[in-house]
């Protein structure tokens, strides 16, 4: 099958701008993110290149399929990457400790990140009829989609990894929604919202997950632990003031007082150095991605291609917004990536085969 | 079905818009935290960060240099490797403190001690832990970084002796500055770890020596380590001092009197200037300069023979014959006697109903004054204490500065005693017995002096009448070489004398060393003349037990044209002239020898 010429004219240069941009500011930031570190900036900055140019080809094939027959072959996806998910469970429990990536070729991947947007793809496919007829869902009808949201989240929060996992509910259930529900499944759906984190912490959180929950209520709690680098990632974003300290300049990062300032701590260097006027633009760029997901959304040709949209756009939304707070002290410290800026090979094909999908959505909303 | 279409349309339109609305929310919400943070809070964040980051470190200067008068070193720095703990940087307490017990020789006790003195203080002030350590130790420490956070290196100089025990009460030592010190208000600018001298020429001198600490503004890491320095205010040294001390005689000296318990002290009786003082027992003040453990602390401050005391200024002792010197300056002075008064020597002197002996049982038969002072005739000045009274003796032991501090510049010390009626009133209220006076008249009985003061009296006699307060330094230098104080000779005693008074005890005492009689007729020298008089004291022994006498020896000399006066004392030494007097004649020995080594170098240049 060969693009048709007419479709690139449809390209969404907006979204491709707005994508360059955000990862050159990624780029830039994880060059003064990684310079304290023994090893130096090269070797980082190489990597996530390289990731970069996997992931723009990665877009190209994804381009070269239409979005329906990519969802159509959804499941196959879908049981590939739940196959690896169990691997790293298994390898990681073989190795006798915790394991979030499995090694292929010396390539470190992490499994759970691609599995966020196979599950987009998934329910997509899954519940797109619905949408269509507008057939609201009743109880007996998510039980599938909430078996295909969670088989693959509680392996993932077993790995264990935290952010993920929780990733994939909350995009599930905002799929759900937009989907939409019946009002006894709203009920179902919020009682289970409410108990869930109490099983949670009963039956699936590690010691120190727990201690990051109880040092997010209470950060004076454990000054030296959790608390502790919590309060310095607070403490280098408000030391930015308003315009920084300026690039290269940030002292809290630089001097190691705060840990994976280069991955899920990576905006603490932004706000630290690029102060309040820095941050304002980051969000902007993010609140346009995101809005644009909406866009791509409203005017896609099919109700597929508008879950899909919508899944994407709020899975970005999630991770931009948690991780955030995470910085700012607005919500606990889980492991989640900041899209296009964080350090990390596998957000990043994750994230551009994403827009992949919304370039592909958006290229075919119209019938030829 | 068309209106159904549009309901869908508008359901979906909703989810739309919803979507959107709580996009915006959230991004309200994390403007509204990042204004709190940044803008409203900012001010105090950056703060913090700024106190995660620098750290003030104190940059120690290094103390001024002590050098002889030749200009060798006797004092001076090298570096050091320090230990210190800063609290706020301590991630785990234990693992830290029990790392460090592991690592170093050092008990919890000690770092716990050591961490409750500072308790008042900050918590980002580094404390002092261990001083000096060896290079092995850093090595461990070094390797074990990673789990001691909190745990610094430091390098600072630290005071090295070169002659180690050689100037242990000359120059004294440095250490540590104590809690009770830090509260007094004369050393409120000096903080806990801080050196400080505490004995001899480095208390004496501190303010010149100490030199004013810099200031080091560093950045560190999460785990306290120094980054970069971003601010410095570098330290400025302390002055150097010059001493009238001479390496050569103080180092003759201090072999005489190995294994010996006494003093001794050289000046130049022309300007006062101390040329060696030696003290015996000693310690080792390099011990007390690297942080004195406290073993060796009890050691040397229990030891019985007290190698803290300064003996030379601190020793009380009763001067024995050196004594006569003043009785018989008193004498001819006062005209009670000449060169013509003879009394009779028996071997002893029948008073108040007992007999004071003379040294030589079989008597020394009729003696005049040259004799008596040559052959220490006891029974003699017997005679000639009790025409004098003992208030004429005082009178001028007083004017020679005997029984009471010399003014020398060293701490602590202390002054002696020559009793007079007056004295005895006060302190007895009783009345003095003419009993008495004999005795003392032989620097017997309640006369004590200290081996400082009795060279006063040989510089008083070497000068003929004049003598000098003893200086150690000679001048103090910034570090820039300028020359910022000097000192000059300051006169304690210039009585005129009657000519003969000086030239009968003068010939007197040369002729103890070199006439065949004379008590020190064994430590005549051949090149140069040397004038002397031996004293042997009666000890108050100690607990009841005599351990024998106390020997003394003063001297001056060339004899004519004195350049040198001595006073030396060998605790329990036995005879003056067998114990203290060779001592003497080491110091002269060497002083003058070389001088005419050097007398004939310059022949030798000139030929």
């Amino acid at each position: 099958m060969r693009i048709d010429k007419r479709r690139l004219y449809h390209l969404d240069w907006y979204l491709i701008i707005n994508g360059l941009v955000l990862f050159g500011v990624g780029i830039f930031n994880l060059i003064s993110a990684t310079s304290s570190f023994y090893s130096g900036s090269f070797n980082f900055i190489i990597k996530q290149l390289v990731a970069f140019f996997i992931g723009n080809g990665l877009i190209l094939i994804i381009l070269h399929y239409d979005y329906r027959a990519i969802a159509h072959q959804s499941k196959w996806l879908y049981m590939g990457g739940l196959l690896l998910v169990v691997l790293v469970l298994i390898i990681g429990m073989a190795a006798g400790g915790a394991k979030r990536w499995i090694s292929i070729f010396g390539i470190n991947i992490q499994p759970s990140e691609f599995m966020k947007p196979i599950i987009i793809l998934f329910l997509a496919n899954m519940l797109y009829e619905r949408k269509k007829h507008s057939v609201k869902l009743g109880l007996k009808d998510i039980m599938r989609p909430m078996a295909a949201i969670f088989i693959p989240a509680l392996l993932i929060i077993k790995q264990p990894d935290l952010g993920t996992g929780i990733i994939i509910v909350l995009t599930g259930f905002s799929i759900l929604w937009f989907v939409g529900l019946k009002k006894s499944t709203y009920a179902l759906l919020f009682a289970l919202g409410a108990i869930s984190p109490f099983i949670a912490w009963m039956y699936l959180m590690k010691p120190y997950q727990k201690m990051r929950i109880l040092s997010f209520i209470n950060i004076d709690a454990d000054p030296s632990g959790f608390g502790y680098h919590a309060k310095q990632a607070m403490i280098a974003v408000g030391s930015g003031r308003f315009f920084g300290k300026g690039y290269m300049e940030g002292t809290q990062h630089k001097l190691q007082f705060i840990p994976e300032h280069h991955t899920d701590f990576i905006f603490t260097v932004i706000g630290e150095e690029w102060g309040f006027f820095g941050s304002i633009i980051l969000f902007l760029l993010f609140a346009a991605f995101i809005w644009r997901c909406i866009k791509i959304a409203q005017n896609a040709n099919d109700e597929i291609g508008a879950i899909i949209a919508f899944g994407i756009g709020t899975m970005i939304f999630l991770q931009f917004s948690i991780n955030v707070m995470m910085a700012i002290h607005l919500a606990p410290v889980v492991g989640i990536p900041l899209p296009f800026i964080s350090y990390g090979g596998s957000s990043l094909l994750t994230v551009l085969a994403s827009t992949g999908l919304l370039l592909n959505i958006n290229m075919r909303r119209y019938m030829f | 079905m068309e209106r159904f279409i549009k309901d869908a349309n508008t359901i979906v339109d909703s989810k739309y818009t919803w979507s959107k609305r709580i996009l915006v929310f959230i991004l309200i919400i994390l403007l509204v935290r990042l204004w709190d943070l940044q803008i409203m809070r900012g001010q105090e964040m950056k703060r913090l960060s700024e106190q995660n980051r620098i750290r003030i470190k104190k940059v120690v200067a290094p103390r001024g240099v002590i050098y002889d008068k030749k200009g060798r070193i006797l004092a001076d720095t090298r570096p050091s490797f320090n230990i210190y703990i800063t609290h706020e940087d301590i991630k785990n307490f234990d693992q830290t403190i029990d790392g460090l017990v592991s690592l170093l020789k050092i008990s919890k006790e000690e770092i716990m001690e050591r961490l409750e003195a500072t308790k008042g203080l900050p918590p980002s002030f580094p404390v002092k832990i261990k001083s000096d350590i060896s290079m092995d130790d850093v090595a461990k420490i070094e390797a074990n970084r990673v789990y001691l956070p909190g745990v610094n290196i430091q390098i600072e100089p630290k005071r090295f002796y070169h002659y180690g025990k050689m100037f242990a009460h000359m120059i004294g030592y440095v250490s540590e500055i104590s809690d009770d010190e830090l509260k007094k208000k004369e050393y409120k600018d000096y903080s806990p770890g801080d050196y400080i001298g505490k004995y001899g020429l480095e208390k004496a001198y501190e303010a010149y020596l100490r030199g004013m600490d810099g200031e080091k503004r560093v950045e560190v890491d999460s785990r306290g380590r120094e980054v970069r320095t971003l601010e410095q205010k570098d330290p400025i040294p302390g002055n150097s001092i010059y001493l009238n001390v001479d390496l050569d005689i103080q180092a003759v000296i201090d072999k005489a009197l190995e294994n010996r318990r006494g003093g001794c002290i050289v000046v130049d009786p022309k300007t006062g200037g101390v040329i060696a003082l030696v003290s015996r027992p000693a310690f080792d003040p390099n011990k007390f300069a690297s942080g004195i453990t406290k073993q060796d602390w009890q050691a040397i401050a229990l030891d019985k023979t007290h190698p803290l005391q300064n003996r030379v200024i601190q020793g009380r002792y009763p001067p024995g014959s050196t004594f006569k010197i003043v009785s018989a300056l008193k004498g001819l002075e006062s005209g009670i006697i000449n060169e013509r008064t003879i009394f009779s020597c028996r071997g002893g002197f029948p008073y108040g109903g007992r007999v004071f002996r003379c040294w030589k049982k079989g008597g020394h038969g009729s003696v005049n004054i040259h004799r008596a002072i040559v052959e220490s005739c006891d029974v003699f000045f017997y005679n000639l204490g009790l025409k004098l009274g003992v208030d004429r003796i005082h009178e001028m032991s007083d004017i020679i500065g005997l029984g009471r501090v010399t003014g020398i510049d060293l701490p602590s010390e202390k002054d002696g005693l020559v009793p007079s009626t007056e004295w005895k009133k006060k302190t007895y209220g009783q009345p003095w017995f003419e009993g008495e006076t004999v005795s003392v008249s032989i620097g017997q009985g309640a006369v004590w002096l200290t081996p400082a003061q009795l060279v006063q009296l040989a510089s008083f006699v070497a000068n003929e009448g004049i003598n000098y307060k003893p200086h150690i330094v000679n001048r103090i230098v910034s570090p820039e070489g300028k020359v910022i104080k000097t000192f000059e000779p300051v006169i304690n005693a210039n009585v005129k004398l009657k000519k003969d008074t000086i030239r009968l005890v003068k010939e007197g005492m040369k002729g103890v060393v070199n006439e065949g009689s004379g008590t020190a007729y064994g430590s005549r020298l051949e090149n140069v003349s040397m004038s002397g008089k031996t004293g042997t004291a009666q000890s108050v022994g100690e607990k009841g037990r005599n351990l024998g006498d106390h020997a003394w020896f003063i001297a001056y000399a060339p004899s004519d044209n004195p350049s040198v006066a001595i006073s030396v004392l060998v605790e329990y030494g036995g005879h003056g002239s067998s114990a203290a007097a060779p001592v003497a004649k080491m110091v002269t020995d060497r002083m003058f020898n070389e001088k005419k080594e050097i007398k004939e170098a310059r022949l030798n240049e000139n030929r």
